[in-house]
């Protein structure tokens, strides 16, 4: 099993704009992206994020070095909305299960990586 | 054959299935190429030595499969872990595959789409797959793409460690996946395909040698899918264009283009066995299949046309029209207006060349084919600005050359 974070984004106003009947059909590609993950390997974690509007970036640096900014990394149209931590074969699963997703998004995988001589606390 | 001659034999026809197999053992894309050119390099001192073994191809496999272990069995001393262990790398059931007559044809495929995987970037997929598949050198692959050998061996090792990072499987999707991934097996080949007949900025014309090797990967893929529209179309165009190869360079080293050139050099055999295929495949929906079956049958107009006069413009015309409504590119619009011209006249050409310059800004064909075409209609002092610009813009030594003979030649060149 390769562990995936699979990041979604997708433009605020289509959300913002759409009726419940939409809304619903996210749900249910959520739902049909869950059921795979459970089928094919383990949901680890995973939560929607609020807009980028509210998000705050440190740039490189050290202790107050560190450059405090109001937003996301990159300013663009689509914003990374909500993510999923997941466990599965290889990328094809990933890459399937990230195609049941709502059509609206771009979706991004990446691998998790270990890194050596870290341990987490 | 000497000993030489058989170790390059089997390096060309065997390597692809030797990494298959290896990399269906031990599953480590980093070791088994290393093995697997250690092993070659081996055979180039012993074989000429001791004879050349009854069955090369199962001596290279032996040969590498003795240093992957070697490398795992260091490993996995140095990870203090007890070399037995080593044993878990290995596939179970991968000792009964010691012959490689036994190779299941499966593991060749599993190469192919490793290698053609969509999540790497064509450029990035095609090196592999000439690499690893096909057994190009990474010099090779380096000269074919114009790019410094450093930067192709940085570009390949990039390819092996995204494979291995984001966990590329190595296996055959399902029936609804494959017949996409093979397309981009197709996309691959003709990337590198083409980029063998892309003018370089240097005197290296043609590097038509090496797109040899784009075939080599459409023809062992379709060797395992022999159905497969997508790979039969793209293997006639690509034979119908490349057996012309040898016709294309003069003796000196100069570009020898398509009417002049000495039809006997074209490959009768390629010929053949592309119209074959081209006669096979019916007009279809499908946009890529459509690409590539057009593009062959504009090569199967020249190379079946006894002389350059006799060349069937009527059906060009036809094929580009097709083509600019599948594939509506400058470049195929700007090909499309060469054999207008030769159908219509030089006039009918100009007229189809209207916008192909904001469409293709700096590009050297554009004037050069205006400046042809304003030639041919004794516009001679038009005909030189033209070609003037041409060869301003031009980067590649031969095809400059034969605009500056081009212009040379024109009654007024020296009077604008």
């Amino acid at each position: 099993m390769k562990r995936y974070v699979v990041l979604v984004a997708y433009e605020p106003a289509a959300w913002a704009d759409a009726t419940p009947e939409v809304r619903r059909g996210y749900s249910d590609a959520h739902h049909a992206f869950e059921r795979y993950v459970e089928e094919h390997g383990r949901r680890l974690s995973g939560a929607p994020l609020a807009d980028a509007e509210t998000a705050t970036t440190l740039g490189p640096g050290t202790g107050a070095d560190r450059v405090v900014t109001d937003g996301p990394f990159v300013e663009l149209a689509e914003q990374v909305g909500g993510y999923y931590d997941v466990e599965l074969p290889d990328l094809d699963a990933a890459i399937a299960a990230a195609r049941l997703l709502p059509s609206a998004y771009t979706v991004e995988i990446r691998p998790v990586v270990e890194i050596p001589d870290h341990t987490p606390l | 054959m000497t000993a030489d001659e058989v170790l390059a034999a089997a390096v060309r026809d065997e390597w692809g299935r030797l990494v298959a197999l290896l990399l269906g053992q031990f599953r480590r894309l980093d070791l088994v190429e290393d093995a697997l050119g250690d092993a070659v390099e081996a055979a180039a001192r012993r074989w000429s030595r001791d004879g050349v073994p009854d069955r090369p191809t199962a001596w290279l496999l032996t040969a590498a499969r003795r240093r992957v272990l070697d490398r795992l069995r260091a490993e996995a001393m140095a990870a203090r872990k007890a070399p037995l262990l080593v044993v878990d790398a290995e596939r179970p059931g991968g000792g009964a595959m010691a012959d490689p007559g036994d190779l299941v044809e499966d593991d060749q495929l599993r190469l192919v789409l490793l290698c053609c995987h969509p999540a790497l970037a064509p450029e990035v997929a095609s090196a592999l797959a000439l690499r690893l598949v096909v057994g190009v050198t990474t010099a090779d692959i380096a000269r074919l793409f114009l790019v410094p050998e450093a930067t192709m061996a940085a570009r390949i090792t990039r390819g092996k460690k995204k494979i291995v990072a984001a966990g590329i499987p190595y296996g055959v999707p399902g029936a609804d996946e494959l017949p996409g991934r093979l397309r981009t097996v197709a996309q691959v080949g003709y990337l590198a395909f083409t980029a063998g007949y892309a003018p370089g900025s240097g005197p290296d014309l043609l590097r038509a040698d090496l797109a040899g090797a784009a075939v080599g990967l459409v023809r062992v893929t379709l060797g395992m899918r022999p159905g497969e529209p997508v790979l039969r179309a793209l293997l006639a165009l690509m034979l119908l264009q490349h057996a012309r190869r040898d016709a294309r360079v003069g003796a000196d080293g100069s570009l020898v283009l398509l009417p002049d050139q000495d039809r006997s050099l074209w490959r009768a055999d390629e010929v053949a066995e592309g119209l074959t295929l081209l006669s096979e495949l019916a007009p279809g929906p499908d946009p890529l299949v459509e690409s590539y079956r057009l593009q062959a049958v504009v090569a199967a107009a020249h190379v079946t046309a006894p002389t350059a006069d006799a060349t069937r413009w009527d059906l060009v015309c036809d094929a580009y029209a097709a083509l600019e409504r599948v594939n509506p590119s400058p470049a195929v619009r700007l090909a499309a207006a060469v054999a207008v011209a030769e159908r219509d006249g030089p006039a009918g050409g100009l007229a189809a060349l209207q916008g192909l310059d904001e469409a293709l800004p700096g590009s050297h064909r554009v004037p050069a084919v205006r400046g042809e075409l304003l030639a041919r209609l004794g516009r001679d002092a038009e005909a030189a600005e033209a070609l003037d610009l041409a060869v301003a813009r031009c980067g590649n030594e031969v095809e400059r050359a034969h605009l500056e003979a081009r212009r040379a030649g024109l009654s007024a060149a020296g009077g604008r």
